[in-house]
């Protein structure tokens, strides 16, 4: 009954300040909305207003080039008031979307499958934090809130994508799978999340009472359950829109970057500066490094696919095309699991000061940069490198800690000893 | 060596230290070996190395093998060389002549042609441009020509239509009268009467006339300043001509140069505008619309067959000088105002007169009617007192100086259509010049015909050394991309250009010029393709530049990683 009654007090106090903060100041949704931190491209809720504009005046949203959304979020939002003159029932489903993903990010706290999965149990495994402590971190992060506040949808897929991860973790199979093809749908690179999903829903079902099952058939009904659900929503699209050309202004922008608005990201720069006969080839080697740890980190630690998971969320936040904070605050969320491999992290100050460095100094260069005109791009990108390298070094330093966690499980008389590299 | 126990994360790109931290040890006991690998670690490190190396090698070659390629369409290489080099194609200009002699007996009149066509081919040097004499309305005459458009069969009869690809008609009149043999050439048709008495007809027997000789020499005066402007145009537009060429004498080269410079590049449509300038506040209306209508309007019409024109009129008042020109100097003798011959080239005030340089595709022509200050009239060129003269490739100026009659009450205010008359006459005069209309012969149909050869082997020659201009440069530089757009035009360049060449040798002239349009169109397209000339200064070291940096990095663990494994697998076998 505590917790429960803790558990409450918690959503209401996230969502008292999220609506406190909506309603006292009505200015701060639209600062934030024009945020290039925040909003992207592909998720900006502005462009959704266009889209939205476009497809209630039965134009198709994708006509102007603006809108490079999914055509399902469409329906969604024209059933809501207009947000320019009654938000608060915009503000409200963001509030909630935010309070449901904090939700299943505590079934994931609370399942344990951070510090013990079916093959893996941790030495530190007395050592973490409670679920409510857990879901604190997320709704009261600076980040998810700016985020909430802001509404870009990469929020609906944040809540999609810790959904799946809740529902992997309790083995429910098919809710799992749904939720992680909205979340593909809605921003592509989550569907790269699908092996380690795969294999914690294995794990699931080969640890309850059911008995292990030929791997081979499981993988392949799944991967049958994710291609229908995708198909499903694919074809529902097209239907809505009319046409198919929604992929091309929707995953075709993800892959080939065509607008080229500053972010938080790595991407713009380099685009920027690119030969032009050079931009294909490019483009294929940062999807293909996106893609390259996928299976790597999968087969390593496969003995603990969340971490999996949680690493590749890092990744994405990292070196996917259209970043955000946005997408760093899921993976800022999912690393407080882990909180048994602190004790190991070597770089945690460096990593922190990083973030909390590249976090106050951004919007200060890019307003040098853009609006003051007194620094350049240049000022913006060596930010962006800046945040880039504090989330690279909690990834790494997180990775280091994980697998010197499981070495001492094989050989524990080294525990707490200086290891070396040789 | 084999490495030791312990951890083996996956060798990941982004790596940074805490991740690529190989096998571990204690410090303390450095000296000590480590615990032999377990079966299950070799075996994960090996698929992991094997996971990113699927990778790279599945997807990222391909994708490298795709992205980078520079497609290079296939280019008739050859064949391109061909046509630049002449090898193709030998322009040939065969002129078909009617020959109509109505009064005299067919034997005669046949026998009369050939002797003539003898002395022609005698008088004649220039191989490539001959002319044939033909009977005229003869079937056979018409026949000639491959398809036979001159010709059109009805219930049975022959019916003969003017037929365009005959050059010109000669028609032998029996006069009595004046001295004969003489020749007229009608001026507004393309037809040489040449008059005789019954004696200069030659017997049957004798295989020359004096009759024959003066047709003959006739023919060769018409045709001679075409004939230069030809052979001019071989001697310059390829080597390959020059050996068969009619040598030029270098006073007739330097005026045919004269000529080419001052007349506009070849275009299917000109834009004409005419300008009233004025210092003054008047003239500020003239009646250029009917006088247009009158003066130029038929010339356009009979030039409609080369190129399409658009008019445009303008009046600018209070038009000043350009500063850097001389004042015009009042000449006491010839009580008239002058300007100075150098400062002619500066009249055109061209920062301040709205003379736009060129409107829509085609290149625009300027007429410029200047109407002097009253206080400066007559203003006359210093040297040979002239009032208008020729811009090459820009146009024409005419200084109007108002009629003595007008001074008393000023400047008139409206400029009449008969005031206009001589502006006009000369401006017509000029937009010959400026098209590159030969001088001679005096009859216009002849001179247009002219033209319109002269063109087609103008535009044949430039497509052609265009299309070799496009093959050295795709041999030159092997590393800019050829796409299909540009393969395309040139098959289309090909195409027409064997049409044209082949209009040429039948005589038909106007189907030529059409195609040589075309060609020269499609091979511009070809050799201005934007996306082509994008690499041409992409030296192979920069490639170098542009992988190094950010595939070195990637490139180094994953390397490594696959030597060292390879290595211990050899080491254990």
């Amino acid at each position: 009954m505590a917790i429960d009654k803790q558990k409450a007090i918690l959503f209401g106090a996230a969502a008292a300040v999220r609506l406190l903060l909506f309603t006292a100041f009505p200015s701060l949704p639209n600062l934030l909305t024009g945020r290039v931190e925040i909003s992207t491209p592909v998720t900006s809720f502005k462009r959704l207003q266009e889209g939205l504009f476009l497809y209630t005046h039965n134009v198709s949203p994708y006509d102007g080039g603006v809108f490079h959304q999914a055509p399902l979020l469409l329906p969604l939002f024209s059933l809501l008031p207009n947000p320019s003159t009654q938000p608060f029932a915009t503000n409200l489903l963001y509030t909630i979307v935010d309070l449901l993903g904090a939700s299943a990010l505590m079934q994931i706290a609370e399942s344990g499958q951070s510090v013990s999965s079916r093959l893996f149990t941790s030495p530190r495994k007395a050592l973490r934090w409670s679920n409510i402590a857990i879901g604190a971190s997320f709704l009261f992060s600076p980040f998810t809130i700016a985020t909430c506040i802001a509404r870009p949808t990469s929020a609906l897929a944040n809540f999609f994508v810790l959904s799946s991860i809740a529902k992997a973790t309790q083995g429910a199979s098919i809710t799992s799978i749904l939720a992680l093809a909205f979340a593909s749908y809605l921003s592509f690179h989550p569907i790269l999340l699908f092996p380690p999903l795969l294999l914690i829903l294995y794990d699931a079902y080969a640890g309850s009472s059911k008995g292990p099952s030929n791997p081979l058939a499981f993988s392949l009904v799944h991967i049958g359950g994710l291609a229908a659900a995708l198909g499903m929503l694919l074809y529902l699209s097209a239907i809505l829109t009319g046409s198919w050309e929604f992929l091309a202004a929707t995953y075709g922008v993800r892959l080939l970057l065509p607008d080229l608005t500053p972010n938080v990201g790595l991407w713009w720069y380099f685009f920027t500066e690119m030969f032009d006969s050079f931009r294909e080839f490019f483009l294929g080697v940062f999807w293909l490094h996106i893609l390259s740890y996928v299976g790597g980190l999968t087969i390593r630690l496969r003995q603990q696919p969340l971490f999996v998971v949680t690493s590749l969320l890092g990744i994405f936040a990292i070196f996917q095309p259209y970043p955000s904070i946005a997408d760093s605050s899921l993976y800022l969320a999912l690393v407080p699991l882990y909180r048994h491999v602190f004790p190991l992290m070597r770089y945690s100050f460096l990593a922190s000061s990083t973030l909390l460095y590249a976090s106050f100094l951004g919007p200060a260069f890019y307003y040098l940069w853009i609006y003051a005109g007194s620094g350049n791009a240049n000022f913006f990108y060596a930010i962006t490198l800046v945040w880039s390298l504090g989330l690279s070094v909690v990834v790494g330093d997180s990775l280091y800690a994980v697998l010197r966690d499981e070495w001492e499980v094989e050989r524990p008389e080294m525990r707490g000893k200086e290891v070396r590299r040789i | 060596m084999p490495p030791s126990s312990g951890l083996r994360p996956p060798s990941t790109p982004n790596s940074n230290e805490a991740v690529t931290i190989g096998s571990a040890r204690m410090a303390a006991t450095a000296k000590s070996l480590p615990p032999p690998e377990s079966k299950d670690a070799i075996l994960t490190r090996r698929l992991v190395i094997l996971s990113f190396w699927a990778i790279v090698l599945c997807l990222g070659l391909p994708v490298w093998w795709k992205t980078t390629a520079i497609y290079r369409a296939d280019l008739p290489l050859q064949v391109m060389n061909d046509w630049a080099e002449g090898k193709t194609c030998r322009p040939v200009f065969p002129l078909r002549i009617a020959f109509e002699a109505p009064a005299l007996p067919l034997q005669d009149a046949q026998h009369l042609l050939r002797t003539t066509q003898h002395a022609l081919d005698d008088l004649n040097e220039f191989s490539a441009h001959h002319l044939r004499l033909m009977p005229a309305g003869s079937p056979v005459a018409a026949n000639t020509s491959q398809h036979s458009q001159g010709m059109t069969v009805q219930d049975g009869v022959l019916h003969n239509k003017p037929d365009e690809d005959v050059a010109m008609l000669i028609r032998l009149v029996p006069g009595e009268s004046g001295s004969t043999p003489r020749a007229e050439l009608q001026s507004y048709s393309p037809t040489l009467e040449v008059y005789y008495t019954s004696n200069q007809i030659p017997s049957s027997s004798s295989t020359s006339s004096p009759l024959a000789t003066f047709i003959a020499h006739e023919l060769q005066k018409m045709f001679a300043e075409e004939q230069a402007t030809l052979a001019y145009l071989l001697s310059t537009s390829s080597t390959a001509h020059n050996s068969k060429m009619k040598s030029l004498s270098p006073e007739t080269a330097s005026a045919l140069e004269r000529q080419s410079t001052r007349a506009f590049k070849y275009a299917p449509t000109y834009h004409l505008t005419f300008s009233l300038f004025s210092p003054t506040a008047s003239p500020s209306e003239w009646e250029i619309e009917s006088a247009l209508q009158e003066y130029i309007s038929p010339l356009l019409q009979s030039l409609s067959s080369i190129s399409n024109f658009t008019v445009d009129t303008q009046v600018q008042l209070y038009a000043t000088f350009s500063p850097s020109i001389h004042y015009p100097e009042f000449d006491a003798p010839s009580n008239s105002w002058t300007l100075r011959r150098e400062d002619l080239s500066g009249f055109i005030n061209a920062a301040e007169w709205p003379l736009s340089p060129s409107i829509g595709a085609g290149p625009t022509v300027n007429f410029v009617l200047y109407v002097p200050n009253p206080s400066q009239s007559p203003l006359l060129v210093k040297e040979n007192g002239g009032n208008s003269w020729l811009v090459p490739q820009w146009g024409g100026v005419l200084i109007l100086n108002p009629e003595p009659s007008h001074q008393n009450n000023g400047t008139a205010k409206i400029l009449t259509q008969e005031s206009l008359r001589p502006a006009m006459l000369t401006f017509s005069n000029q937009l010959f010049s400026l098209l590159g209309l030969p001088q001679t012969p005096s009859s216009l149909p002849l001179r247009l015909s002219t033209l319109k050869r002269v063109r087609a082997a103008a535009l044949l020659f430039s497509a052609s050394s265009t299309l070799g201009a496009l093959a050295r440069l795709t041999k030159a530089l092997p590393s800019i991309s050829i796409p299909d757009t540009v393969a395309k035009s040139v098959d289309q360049t090909i195409i027409h250009l064997h049409h044209a060449c082949s209009d040429l040798r039948a005589g038909k002239f106007h189907g030529a010029l059409e195609h040589a349009r075309i060609a020269e169109a499609e091979a511009e397209k070809a050799f201005f393709e934007r996306s082509m000339v994008g690499q041409v200064y992409f030296p192979d070291e920069h490639k170098v530049a542009v992988y190094l940096p950010l595939l070195g990095p990637v490139a180094v663990p994953l390397v490594l990683a696959a030597l060292k494994e390879l290595r211990s697998l050899r080491t254990r076998s």
